[in-house]
């Protein structure tokens, strides 16, 4: 320890003062603070502000370019004016589809969560490894198997019928509730490891407290095992949410020409319409609505301190 | 609290009949209980009477069962057999959120994400009560923490959560409050100062303490009534002097306090009086004070009940006393200064004397005459072991 | 007897249909994680600072590298995967023609997807450099673009006398290439509709498929602009190789109708059969030999010519600007021109072969194949198909905005 950092000021009340001085001892650790960034900030430049300013750039690029002629810097603002009126419907879907999926994954995700965390005991290890099994495989291949389980023909679609829960001509596959199951499915894992992080870490003494404290398993649950967990309730959400509006993968191969969503859009307005800047424009504006969304959960969540 | 009501407590609590024919009583009542671990039985068909308003103390080593006893009344941990009942009413299933009692935690187990009001007001929302604010403020008035409220828990003194915890559960009046050693984690000053605070609040709200600690100072300052526990089971029970005074184990004499146990041979038992031969010396024990049938036993006295005089001195404690101890050890205390005396049969003894100036102080190697008072000694069974609670940790 | 791969020893009775195979259908298995790379590559290929990004259109006279065939006897391919026979086994036409030739050949099976792959290569050959590869598989419109942007290196006439001797007649002079110079079909086939005969009457017409109350909700359509929009048309009365702008609109509107009323369950490139054979969907648009692949594994699936005609397509060789071994990758053209050496590799692959006289060969390679119309069409067939017009680079990029817009809707 060198030098000791001027002792801050007392509070008026005489009692400690809250602030710790560690505060103002940051010129001594700044350099080996910059250097230990700076992988972080080239990799951050290199793979993130690069590709986006290209993107932002190639989102204003005159719209009736094409790989033949070139595309000429405009300045053409009018592509987010005109891809809101083209695609807000894919757009909307989108976000509804990842809510809803969120939505499914977080019921579900908590409900796995705790069990693996509080009722599992010596099987939480091969809990958690079986929740994370799926990566093993690829997301397309796991994707198609949900075809085969969802199939017209298949068990879970006869199963309903005979349960008269679903038309003789009803369906699964090529409806909402498939891209919506698939996307649940596919993000699940997402959901759950950051619950079981935050719930693992939680005091089951805690909950014990509660109870003898008058409060019965609901209210035990909603007073103190959530608000302690809202930590991974956020992450979780936001891993969850984010892909799950950006997928196309589940659109495309579980829902139908009328399920499509905004990632649909953009790869195919990259890859085969070649039409560059309206499928960066869209891409920009997702990225942009995703983070105002997240910042706005964020706050009202009022845990940022805790991302 | 007269302590006679006590000594009828403990006489009836050990000599409690079976569970079930007793009528009404207005305190804290376990009978019979038990609680296995698999194989592992931790609390062994243990009864207490408990009685109202009464500050009772737990005592024990680690691991004899004082936090899985306190479980099961608080209603944390199922009983595997045993009666729980709480001013007559049988409590022993109920769910521990429906029980009129409280628990301070050992580790406080207070809520992070409250501040201090909320975490003092959470068991008084839950049950829908009124006027909470006021109760929450008279509450954090009463263990002084008013300028705190707003704090959240990590950011208090660990004498300051220990407060929080304490009126988190004082503030319900709950009939029964249980601490598990809730101040095991604070520093000796803080503790003696915490304790006496325990204390005053328990006598001002005039609510029925039980606490647990394995620190046999805390329990005899603090309780009215002390239970000693050892593996599962009550030992004893009853005031602290009395516990002190008359143990009825080796392991109390050890637990308690310290004791010199010397082995010797029942002589003769006389109505009042039992004469034992000690390696050749006799000695004499008050019946009452005599707690083995058998023909052999140890012999006990406490060291600062143990006078210590040069060969053939006139001494003042006649009747008991023991010639030919060679002085092996000597510290000086202060208040006092404590010899260890090699005896003729070779047992090395303990003496506290007082410095009071009377008398001078003994060297090392010095030839002394020991003796005692037969209204201090005590006689245990032979069979205990003469070492059982020594080695305890003293707080 | 010529040799056969091992899978077909224990062929099951899926007679008359041939049983040999590749397991995977021309498409691959998948090609969206290709596409998620494909759009990485897109962004990163506009070169900073972004400001305007040049024409991507190449002068092939000015674009191409020295050749160095005579001194390296190698030469570098990309093709689709399961389009050849297996190569690695002697007496495989990939290594007689190493043996008869002495070149070296790398095989690489990277083709997925005409897009993807175009995304890929886009920006060498858009600036003029070399893609390291000699020889590339790509579909007819693929190829038409790639030559337009004048990213194809011509044939010398000489070195490929087999692809002019041999090319069968209904695909010669396509508008995009009239007499050969930039491309030699690998594989050709149809596109057709297939059904699944266990669950419906034949689809006869693509107006059927388009409005049979049957059928509703359990059609796919395939994603190919192509194909599918030369069947939109010939439904509005319009000619795919013809067409005004007011017809194409036609066309549009009829598919965008067609979605509306739900009778289309989804665009498909891939797995639509698994789809048809599951029994998800009924009748589909669909590709000649996928089908052909697809009836090994249930014979209910059917294979129709529409009312409306058949498009015939070829998956087509092209050597790229900057090759370095033009010389070696005229020589395997010419080598797979051979109508004895087709043969060996149409009773493999089993799409459409492109040579003549590969018919008459296949007499000695298997029989059983020789009067199999999906692989050799006879006259009435290939009188029924057509091609779809040349498009030029505006009518090219609006056309398939329009379609991406229908498509992802
Ligand atoms: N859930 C449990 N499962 C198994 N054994 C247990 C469990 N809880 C307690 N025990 C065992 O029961 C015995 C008594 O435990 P308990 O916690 O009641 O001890 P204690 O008297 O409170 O000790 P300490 O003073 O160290 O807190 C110990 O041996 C302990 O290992
Ligand atoms: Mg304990």
């Amino acid at each position: 320890m060198s030098v000791e950092a001027p002792a801050p000021p007392r509070t008026p009340g005489g009692g400690r003062a809250d602030r710790p001085a560690r505060r103002s001892r940051r010129p001594r650790g700044s350099v080996t603070g910059y250097l230990l960034l700076a992988p972080a900030g080239i990799f951050l430049l290199a793979f993130f502000v690069v590709p986006f300013y290209s993107l932002v750039a190639t989102s204003l690029f005159d719209p009736s370019g094409s790989d033949f002629r070139g595309y000429e810097m405009t300045y053409a603002w009018g592509n987010y004016v005109d891809v809101v009126r083209d695609y807000w419907g894919p757009l909307l879907r989108a976000m509804a589809y990842g809510a809803a999926a969120t939505a499914a994954c977080l019921v579900l995700g908590y409900v796995l969560a705790y069990a693996i965390a509080f009722k599992a005991g010596r099987w939480k290890n091969l809990m958690l490894v079986l929740v994370i099994a799926p990566f093993f495989t690829s997301f397309l291949i796991r994707t198609l198997s949900w075809k085969l389980i969802l199939a017209d023909d298949g068990f879970v679609v006869n199963t309903l019928q005979v349960l008269q829960l679903l038309g003789d001509d009803g369906r699964l596959l090529a409806t909402p509730f498939a891209v919506i199951a698939g996307l649940t499915y596919n993000f699940l894992p997402f959901m759950v490891l950051p619950l079981y992080a935050s719930l693992d870490k939680l005091d089951p003494r805690l909950v014990e407290a509660s109870s003898d404290l008058y409060a019965n398993p609901v209210a035990g649950f909603f007073k103190v095992t959530w608000p302690l967990s809202l930590p991974g309730v956020v992450s979780g959400t936001l891993l969850t949410f984010i892909p799950a509006t950006g997928d196309y993968i589940n659109a495309e191969l579980l829902g139908s020409t009328n399920n499509r969503v905004i990632g649909n859009v953009i790869q195919s307005q990259f890859t085969d319409a070649n039409n560059y800047p309206v499928a960066a424009a869209l891409s920009v504006l997702l990225s942009v609505l995703i983070v105002v969304m997240v910042l706005v959960y964020v706050r009202r969540a009022g845990t940022e301190e805790l991302l | 609290m007269s302590r006679l009501a006590e000594q009828e407590v403990a006489g009836d609590a050990l000599g409690a009949p079976a569970s079930g024919e007793e009528g009404p009583y207005d305190g804290l009542r376990i009978r019979a209980l038990t609680k296995s671990f698999g194989s592992y039985t931790a609390v062994r068909s243990l009864d207490l009477d408990i009685p109202r308003g009464s500050f009772f103390a737990l005592l024990g080593p680690s691991g004899c069962g004082k936090t899985t006893t306190l479980r099961m009344v608080a209603g944390l941990e199922q009983p595997t057999s045993g009666t729980i009942t709480l001013a007559g009413e049988d409590i022993t299933r109920t769910k521990p959120y429906r029980r009129p009692v409280n628990t301070v935690f050992q580790s406080y187990a207070l809520f992070p994400h409250l501040d201090v009001a909320e975490n003092v007001a959470f068991g008084l929302k839950r049950r829908k009560v009124k006027d909470v604010a006021a109760q929450v403020e008279a509450m954090l008035a009463l263990v002084e923490l008013e300028t705190q409220a707003s704090k959240k828990p990590a950011q208090l003194s660990g004498g300051q959560q220990q407060r929080v915890a304490l009126a988190r559960a004082l503030i319900n009046r709950p009939e029964v409050l249980l601490l598990d050693e809730p101040l095991g984690a604070l520093d000796l000053k803080l503790r003696r100062s915490m304790q006496i605070e325990v204390k005053r609040i328990q006598t001002e709200v005039g609510l029925t303490f039980v606490h647990v600690t394995h620190d046999q100072e805390e329990a005899m300052t603090m309780a009215d009534t002390v239970a000693v526990m050892n593996g599962g089971v009550v030992e004893q029970m009853g005031a602290p002097s009395e516990l002190y005074e008359n143990p009825r184990s080796t392991f109390v004499a050890n637990f308690l306090g310290q004791s010199n146990l010397i082995e010797g041979t029942v002589r003769r038992r006389d109505a009042d009086l039992v004469t034992v031969d000690m390696h050749g010396v006799t000695v004499s024990v008050p019946a009452h004070r005599v707690h083995t049938d058998g023909d052999r036993g140890w012999v006990g006295i406490r060291p600062e009940k143990v006078l210590i005089g040069e060969v053939g001195a006139e001494l003042d404690a006649p009747g008991n006393t023991v010639p030919g101890g060679v002085i092996t050890d000597v510290s000086f205390v202060g208040v006092s200064t404590q010899y260890l005396v090699r005896m003729p049969w070779g047992q090395e003894l303990q003496v506290f004397a007082q410095n009071t100036g009377r008398q001078r102080m003994f060297a090392h190697g010095e030839q002394v005459e020991l003796s005692w008072r037969p209204e201090y000694a005590f006689l245990l069974d032979a069979s205990q072991d003469v070492a059982a609670g020594a080695d305890r940790v003293v707080g | 007897m010529p040799p056969r791969p091992p899978e077909n020893s224990s062929a099951g009775p899926v007679a008359p249909e041939p049983a040999r195979r590749s397991t995977l259908s021309r498409r691959g298995f998948l090609t969206a994680g290709g596409v998620a790379a494909g759009v990485g590559v897109s962004v990163a290929a506009l070169d900073l600072p972004f400001f305007s990004v040049a024409g991507a259109a190449q002068d092939p006279m000015a674009c191409r590298a020295a050749d160095v065939s005579a001194s390296d006897a190698r030469m570098v391919i990309s093709n689709w995967t399961g389009y050849i026979d297996p190569r690695n086994k002697p007496g495989s036409t990939l290594a007689d023609f190493t043996s008869s030739t002495g070149i070296e050949v790398e095989y690489n099976v990277d083709v997925n997807d005409n897009a993807e792959f175009y995304a890929k290569v886009k920006n060498q050959l858009g600036s003029c450099d070399p893609i390291d590869r000699d020889l590339i598989v790509l579909t007819d419109w693929m190829a038409a673009r790639m030559i337009g942007l004048g990213w194809v290196q011509p044939l010398e006439r000489s070195a490929v006398p087999n692809l002019h001797r041999n090319l069968i007649p209904d695909l010669q002079g396509k508008a995009w290439d009239p007499d050969e110079t930039f491309h030699a079909p690998w594989q050709s086939g149809l596109t057709g509709i297939a059904y699944n005969a266990a669950e419906v009457d034949e689809v006869g017409s693509f107006t059927e498929l388009l409005t049979r109350e049957d059928l509703k909700g359990r059609i796919t359509l395939l994603t190919e602009m192509y194909d599918t929009m030369g069947f939109m048309l010939k439904v509005v009365g319009a000619d795919p190789g013809d067409f005004t702008s007011t017809q194409w609109e036609d066309a549009m509107d009829r598919l965008r109708q067609v979605i509306a009323d739900g009778q289309l369950r989804s665009f498909a490139g891939n797995n639509y059969l698994q789809d048809l054979s599951a029994g998800n969907i009924l009748a589909c648009e669909a590709w000649s030999g996928d089908v052909l692949q697809a009836q090994l594994e249930n014979p209910d699936i059917r294979f129709v010519a529409p009312e409306e005609g058949l498009s015939l397509w070829s998956d087509n060789m092209l050597v790229p600007n900057q090759a370095t071994h033009q010389d070696n990758a005229e020589r395997w053209i010419d080598y797979y021109y051979d109508p004895e050496v087709a043969a060996r590799l149409a009773a493999w692959v089993n799409y459409i072969c492109p040579v003549q006289g590969a018919q008459e060969a296949m007499e000695q390679v298997d029989p059983s194949l020789v009067d199999n119309p999906l692989i050799f069409p006879d006259a009435e067939l290939l009188r029924t198909t057509w091609d779809f017009k040349a498009l030029d680079d505006r009518e090219q990029s609006q056309y398939e905005r329009e379609w991406a817009d229908v498509t992802t809707g």
